[in-house]
């Protein structure tokens, strides 16, 4: 399995990489609901929340980890083993990889001429700030004149200012700060969202 | 559990990567099963990035979150949105920010000044728009009654032309002759003014003053009287059934006094408007001074 190295950074630790039978992962579909819909429903919650452990914990390819969290778990209990919880047992062995990670890069740690050259080259994110500029204009016109408002004002301004253009809000919408903070952060997950969802069709088309 | 307080900065220390890892771990599993604690690491890792990109981080924070963020694709694209969104938020809020800065010493009133304020504020308008239009009112009245009075000029221009032409063509052996009729054009507005005098000159052949009135649109009667005293009061003539005719686009009365009645002195017509049946209502005052030669 070919990752990117990357240089003082996290990476793929040796240990990683446990194929995953069908008859694995069915048993672990079992265990998380009585259907398949409900089980499935279960299944990306838990992957979302054990990619959510990684990125928070700094790794370079949560989404990565995630699965082969998941494999381990599919495979203990394609083993027999008992788990009242796969939620809770999954955030369990990533703890684990985390930890085989936390080693791995210790004993990796070495001088940076010491350092084999990569053999794959990180591969940057297509960066185009303008392009990104474009389609979040775009999506920002896609809103509603109240929350295209509410999320402008929200993020505009530096330290002081932003305290109080979100006094403002909070004043003018009638809500607590807490409330108006998780209004606006609803709002830039979903321009975010959409802004991505733009950017690859840009990408697409332009290739 | 969703009753404790979420220690906001122990968040900050578990995205900068600083907790150990029981720290981490009790962290993470508080966000899995409190949903207001995971949408506010959410928020505090927005800010943080936010914080990161506008360069507000101290350089060992910065240092921490370089280490942790930059890392996943997933995390720099999260940066790269908060640029944009950065960019976007400074140019086109720009505007508001004038009007904030008014509002905002007026937010921190009470509402009771508050209340005043807006009152104050909604007079203000009121009666800025009422003066606004009253002078935009004046202005289209004093410049129709500046285009009559041209106008009026401009006719009484050509009758002494044409009044000079008929002198000129007459034979020589006649000598001099003076006009019999003396003409005065009283405008509305103005004429009515007393403090503007028109004047008329009687030469010493002329036997009657035509006097011409310039009626306003408003000034809408059938018949007219002209009542004529000197300033002093005396009453020197009364001039009933005077019928208004048209001349150009408006109306006048006009009426023909005999010169023998006039002296050298300031006078005062009254014009008053009669209604069928109905008393005589005042049209206006005009003053001219007459000059006897």
């Amino acid at each position: 399995m070919e990752r990117p190295l990357l240089l003082g950074r996290v990476h793929a630790g040796r240990g990683m990489a446990v194929e995953l039978t069908q008859e694995a992962f069915d048993k672990l579909l079992d265990c998380l609901g009585p259907d398949r819909d409900t089980a499935g429903g279960r299944y990306l919650e838990i992957r979302r929340n054990l990619v959510r452990v990684f990125e928070w914990r700094g790794c370079s390819t949560p989404d990565e980890y995630a699965d082969e969290t998941i494999n381990r778990c599919a495979r203990k209990i394609g083993e027999g083993e008992e788990i009242r919880d796969v939620g809770t047992y999954c955030i369990g062995v990533a703890r684990m990889i985390l930890r085989e990670m936390g080693r791995d890069r210790f004993r990796q740690v070495r001088p940076l001429d010491e350092a084999p050259e990569p053999r794959v080259m990180p591969r940057e994110p297509e960066s185009d700030p303008e392009g990104r500029l474009e389609c979040l204009r775009r999506c920002l016109g896609q809103l509603s004149p109240e929350t295209r408002n509410l999320i402008l004002h929200y993020y505009h301004g530096d330290k002081g200012n932003k305290i109080r253009n979100r006094k403002s809000l909070t004043e003018l919408l009638g809500v607590g700060a807490s409330t108006l903070r998780m209004r606006a952060l609803r709002v830039r997950e979903r321009l975010q969202l959409c802004a991505e969802d733009c950017m690859q069709r840009r990408n697409g088309r332009a290739t | 559990m969703r009753t404790e307080r979420i220690d906001e900065l122990l968040l900050v220390r578990y995205l900068l990567g600083r907790l150990t890892e029981e720290e981490q771990a009790r962290v993470e599993d508080r966000a899995f099963a409190d949903r207001d604690y995971l949408g506010t690491l959410n928020a505090v890792e927005a800010d943080l990035i936010d914080a990161y990109v506008r360069g507000e981080l101290p350089q060992a924070d910065r240092r921490a979150f370089e280490w942790q963020f930059l890392t996943s694709p997933q995390r720099r694209s999260k940066i790269e949105f908060a640029q944009a969104l950065s960019r976007v938020t400074a140019e086109v809020a720009k505007p508001a920010t004038t009007w904030r800065a008014l509002l905002d010493p007026i937010r921190s009133w009470n509402p009771a000044l508050r209340f005043a304020g807006a009152l104050g504020a909604a007079i203000c308008v009121a009666g800025g728009s009422w003066l606004v239009v009253e002078n935009a009112s004046m202005r289209s009245r004093v410049s129709m009654l500046e285009a009559q009075r041209r106008d009026l000029e401009m006719r009484s221009q050509r009758l002494q032309r044409d009044l000079a032409a008929q002198v000129q063509s007459r034979p020589a052996s006649e000598g001099p002759r003076t006009p019999i009729v003396a003409s005065l054009v009283l405008m509305p507005g103005l004429s009515r003014a007393p403090s503007r005098t028109e004047q008329l000159v009687l030469d010493r052949g002329v036997q009657v003053a035509h006097i011409e009135i310039q009626l306003e649109p408003r000034d809408e009667y059938p018949r007219f009287r002209a009542d004529l005293r000197t300033r002093s009061g005396k009453e020197v003539l009364v001039l009933g059934a005077l019928v208004p005719h048209r001349t150009g686009d408006g109306y006048t009365v006009s009426m023909d006094i005999p010169a023998s009645v006039l002296a050298t002195e300031e006078y005062e017509l009254g014009l008053k408007g009669l209604g069928d049946g109905q008393d005589a209502q005042d049209v206006g005052y005009y003053y001219f001074r007459v000059q006897k030669r």
